[in-house]
């Protein structure tokens, strides 16, 4: 096979990443807790219908029961979450390992001695785990739909099949700055550790505690795929919220996904959403590539 | 004795040169503080409408009344023991994982174990200086939370009050060393650098932040925004009679969360901060017939991850694994 330069590197971060042994691990678990997310929401769906006829029946009610709206696109909402949280540090985990590969080995300084341009190696380098990522969430959107059927007794509609696909797409969006983010700190941190934990900070601070500066949103209640309330139209919180908002990254992704899996409860629209998303995802794109050759080869202090 | 004492103090003080460390420390005093300034402002915003809404009754001419929202200082302190719960017990991750591939990094660990050391003195001293390191740490976080609560929330502590934040921080203290020793024997046990934090992380990750996310699922009130009780106008009383017919549904999720430490821990600081409405103003007799348990899980969280450190930190596991 002829190859040229940019395909072979990145069927080589290909191969090197699916040889990774503890990205397995969280890819392991990434993939399970997606498979597991439909039966979650079937079990929470029948307790709350369940609960609803006992108000009913014990008359304390007559409000609609809140779930009779509900599609069967209802059952992917928990997957949100997990890419929120386990998606995000996977891509965060094979960003760090893809450079800092490289460092360890040395092999940046065997490359660099070739006639390769740093942009175009880290470009193809960063292209390879973006095509990784979007095999992953192929794979997961297959294992999805499936569990859906499953849960929901039929094959699901073409219309709920292409929103859960539309949704996959917004996560490749979502983890692309992670993976981005993590080849950085492989990239300009001193040492393995602080390579890892970098990103882990940012990423905390994003999904943690930028949503609690403009909404007053609790930590734990972000767990919850249920979007964070707005924040109030004046005072502290809607000037905080102004503030903060573009960079919460991960409240962004939930909104925009609410709206693609038409969560009744869902409201606006979701350009500014998408926008701030990919706006991240090309910036950290671009910062990747704008490495200069002497980062590149700088030595390590682990 | 004197060899793990040597061990610890020395291990303080590298802490201590740690700018790294101190950076996170700083960072997680930060998001603390914040949490509490964030909760003191919604109370504001509360007291401004209900304000507003007295205004707007008195202006039309009504008698109604509306009860005022009630100040509870510690529960102000609800993000802030999330933070701990969540943040804090990454940090302690990395504490931990740290605190044993520097000796590998450096290659100091031969050089220690050519001492005459106690089987177990090396882990011991580890131990015991993360321990330390934890135990001023989050005192001097309470301390800051506490003069917060005073400052920015303007908020009148009673001597009860202080006693119910002492025992939060006993909790978070055992909480976060526990986090430490198993990163730290995960790191003893791995040749690689990278793998036994990537481990550890997997763990914190399925403890802290699935288990307890599987939970929150699978509450009915968690469904919808604001909750399903309020969403059908159902009260408190009433809330409690319709759940009393899952009861089977509850054990299982109660069971499903209790398998999570984060879970115990975050179920007694609630409960002593009285954030949890069942345990706020209730004596500490009643609080602790209601969370010994709770308690005593974390507990037997902490002994196990003493008697892990200490068997994967000793010479022979230990010098197995280095690269």
């Amino acid at each position: 096979m002829n190859l040229n330069r940019w395909t072979a590197v990145i069927l080589h971060e290909l191969l090197c990443t699916v040889r990774e042994r503890l990205p397995q691990l969280l890819l392991a678990v990434f993939v399970g807790m997606i498979a597991a997310s439909a039966f979650i929401g079937s079990s929470a769906r029948t307790s709350v219908t369940g609960v609803y006829r006992e108000v009913l029946s014990q008359g304390l009610t007559t409000a609609p029961n809140p779930f009779d709206a509900f599609s069967p696109l209802y059952y992917a909402r928990n997957t949100v979450i997990y890419i929120v949280l386990i998606g995000a540090l996977l891509a965060i985990v094979i960003g760090v390992h893809s450079t800092l590969r490289d460092r360890l080995a040395k092999t940046t300084d065997l490359i660099l001695s070739r006639e390769v341009r740093p942009a175009s190696y880290l470009g193809a380098k960063l292209t390879g785990l973006a095509v990784f990522v979007l095999l992953l969430l192929a794979a997961s959107a297959v294992i999805n739909i499936g569990c859906v059927s499953v849960v929901v007794g039929h094959v699901l509609s073409f219309g709920d099949g292409a929103r859960i696909a539309g949704f996959y797409e917004l996560a490749w969006l979502f983890m692309l700055p992670f993976v981005a983010l993590g080849m950085l700190a492989g990239l300009y941190a001193s040492s393995a550790t602080s390579a890892l934990l970098i990103p882990i900070v940012v990423w905390s601070v994003m999904i943690f505690i930028l949503p609690l500066l403009g909404t007053a949103a609790h930590p734990v209640s972000l767990l919850n795929p249920v979007a964070s309330p707005p924040a109030a139209e004046a005072g502290f919180f809607s000037f905080t919220s102004g503030l903060v908002a573009p960079f919460s990254v991960g409240e962004q992704f939930k909104h925009v996904s609410a709206l693609i899996l038409s969560d009744p409860q869902a409201a606006g629209t979701m350009t500014g959403g998408l926008l701030t998303i990919a706006a991240f995802a090309v910036a950290g794109c671009l910062a990747v590539t704008m490495t200069r050759r002497e980062r590149m080869r700088c030595e390590f202090h682990d | 004795m004197t060899e793990v004492l040597v061990l610890a103090r020395k291990e303080l003080t590298d802490l201590r040169r740690n700018r790294f460390m101190v950076v996170l420390f700083v960072f997680l005093a930060i998001a603390v503080v914040l949490s509490v300034v964030v909760a003191a402002a919604d109370f504001r915003l509360k007291i401004a409408g209900y304000n507003h809404y007295v205004d707007a009754l008195t202006a039309a001419g009504s008698a109604a009344t509306a009860p005022a929202p009630q100040l509870f200082p510690l529960q102000m302190l609800r993000g802030g023991i999330e933070y701990l719960e969540i943040i804090g017990s990454l940090f302690a991750v990395v504490l931990g994982y740290s605190i044993i591939t520097k000796e590998k990094g450096r290659g100091t660990l031969q050089l220690i174990f050519s001492r005459p050391l106690g089987r177990y003195a090396f882990a011991t001293g580890k131990i015991l200086s993360l321990a330390l390191l934890w135990t001023v740490t989050v005192t001097g976080l309470f301390l800051v939370i506490t003069a917060t609560l005073l400052l920015v929330g303007n908020a009148p502590l009673q001597g009860g009050d202080y006693l119910r934040l002492g025992l939060a921080a006993a909790h978070t203290i055992g909480y976060l060393i526990m986090w430490s020793l198993l990163a730290m024997a995960l790191s003893s046990l791995t040749r690689r650098t990278g793998t036994g934090l990537i481990l550890a992380l997997v763990l914190w990750l399925i403890v802290v932040l699935i288990i307890p996310q599987i939970g929150d699922t699978m509450d009915p009130d968690n469904q919808i925004p604001g909750g399903l009780f309020a969403s059908l106008q159902v009260d408190k009383s009433h809330e409690q009679a319709v759940m009393a017919h899952f009861t089977g549904y509850e054990t299982t999720r109660d069971l499903i969360e209790q398998t999570s430490v984060t879970k115990h821990y975050e179920r007694a600081t609630f409960a002593y901060l009285g954030i949890k409405n069942d345990y706020n103003q209730k004596s500490l007799g009643f609080i602790w017939a209601g969370t010994f348990n709770n308690t005593l899980w974390l507990l037997a969280g902490l002994i196990t991850s003493i008697g892990v450190a200490r068997l994967a930190g000793t010479q022979k596991i230990i010098l197995r694994k280095v690269p």
